[in-house]
């Protein structure tokens, strides 16, 4: 009995540890870069951000620059999971997007230090944009 | 008028109180019946000539279909149950695990393009019944199901009566957001609200498969267990119970019944979200009644405890997503 029980205890450990470190929210500090590049442009004065909703939000995280006004485009395709329903609370937006298409949300002119945060209606994926 | 008191087992529940005090009160020459459940023993008032062990003999076969037995002397304690929980700790962490490593694989966000369709819906309805959802809808029909087979062995009728109360909702809700195409149902704060209460009941439901009621290590007012024991018998309350699922914050059902809104008409909301109801009923179904068909297996106890642990975590998870959704704390995790 007290050898089972240390067992249990140990596969239980793991087992949460494991979930825990997998489901973790932590930055993907290696493709960042990449992404940057990609999902940020600047047109006739206006910066444009473009995130992915599908199954989650890619890239989870952005850096664009601070003083110039910004819009932020999401992206969907056939998106019916919870990242359609989307939350942009320092902007006050609330929607279940549409399945596929674009939305454009006007961000302002977002000051430098500023973080930028998307989250869908059941809290279960998110995405952050940060001002530098 | 005398007064005996008898030990009793197999209370493992504070519900079991009022079960066995209704039930002895109805019999005949018998008042007053009280259980204490911290001593395991019952207390009446008897005008019968029986004998105290014939009385007990009596009495026992009255409650024994429920699992309860009454006795003169205290029985030993059975030690089989103890090693349970630690069997089931792995088990309820590895199907918990299992459904994390499903959810962030990637398998279930395949597209699907185009306009909704009553089969694209039913897809969709298949999908959604894996997917995180599962944490909430799922982990509620689990918790509440287990429950009632623990309760009351093999009772499928309030089982039945939830699945009739969640596909009628669902269809007749549907057809009325298509036919006033107007938004009911879909404020982001309400459903966010019934997320985070759905899953405290979850978790208090698993605390209490897993058994830290049983030995009175936490007091809960019998009073919230005598509400649970009406939701799970009366027959209105199963059915309220899943017509409310119609409401639950689940990503797919938000986007179903946004393509319901824009159909145009009754008839085809009513047959996106029946359809979608339908395509999400194998998986429910199935942790429902399996539920209680584990119920009646020699493995019941490793069952209901393993539910107990997935029903915690589920439960969990569910409520800290629910409440980074409404604001109050920093998202902990993105599968």
């Amino acid at each position: 009995m007290q050898k089972n029980t240390i067992i249990s205890i140990i596969i239980s450990v793991a087992l949460i540890g494991g979930t825990f470190y997998f489901i973790s929210d932590r930055p993907v500090s290696s493709d960042r870069e990449v992404v940057q590049l990609q999902n940020v442009e600047i047109r006739d004065g206006i910066q444009y951000v473009t995130i992915i909703a599908k199954g989650g939000y890619s890239p989870r995280i952005t850096e664009i620059k601070g003083g110039l006004p910004t819009k932020l485009i999401v992206k969907t395709d056939g998106t019916y999971d919870c990242s359609a329903s989307l939350i942009v609370r320092s902007v006050g937006f609330q929607k279940i997007l549409q399945p596929t298409g674009e939305e454009i949300i006007d961000l302002g002119i977002p000051k430098s230090g500023d973080k930028v945060q998307g989250i869908c209606g059941m809290g279960m994926y998110n995405f952050q944009i940060k001002v530098s | 008028m005398k007064t005996y008191t008898f030990h009793v087992s197999g209370t493992h529940c504070p519900s079991c109180k009022i079960f066995i005090e209704d039930t002895l009160n109805e019999q005949i020459g018998i008042q007053q019946t009280r259980v204490d459940l911290k001593n395991e023993t019952v207390s009446l008032e008897t005008n019968l000539d029986e004998s105290k062990h014939k009385l007990a003999e009596i009495l026992t076969e009255k409650i024994k279909h429920n699992g309860y037995s009454l006795s003169v002397e205290k029985k030993a304690k059975e030690k089989k149950d103890d090693g349970v929980i630690w069997q089931a700790l792995p088990i309820g962490l590895a199907f918990l695990a299992l459904f994390f490593i499903v959810q962030k694989s990637g398998v279930l966000n395949f597209g699907l393009g185009g306009t909704v369709t009553p089969v694209t819906s039913f897809i969709i309805g298949l999908v959604a019944s894996v997917s995180s959802c599962l944490a909430v809808v799922g982990g509620l029909v689990l918790s509440l199901s287990a429950t009632v087979s623990q309760d009351k062995i093999s009772d499928v009728k309030p089982m039945m009566l939830f699945h009739s109360g969640r596909l009628i909702s669902f269809a007749v809700l549907g057809g009325v957001l298509g036919a006033i195409g107007s938004a009911i149902g879909i404020s982001f704060i309400a459903t966010a609200i019934l997320g985070v209460i759905a899953s405290v009941v979850m978790i208090v439901l698993g605390l209490n498969l897993v058994g830290v009621f049983e030995k009175n290590m936490i007091a809960l007012p019998s009073g919230v267990f005598s509400f649970l024991r009406k939701v799970e018998h009366k027959t209105i309350a199963p059915f309220l119970v899943g017509v409310g699922t119609f409401f639950l914050p689940c990503g797919f059902t938000q986007a179903m019944q946004v393509a319901a809104l824009s159909s145009g008409s009754f008839l085809s909301g009513f047959l996106i979200m029946t359809a979608f109801a339908l395509g999400t009923l194998p998986m429910l179904a199935l942790l429902s009644f399996g539920s209680a068909s584990f119920a009646q297996s020699k493995h019941a106890p490793l069952f209901f405890k393993s539910a107990g642990v997935l029903v915690i975590g589920l439960g969990a998870f569910a409520l800290l997503a629910g409440l980074a959704g409404l604001g109050f704390i920093n998202p902990l995790f993105s599968i």
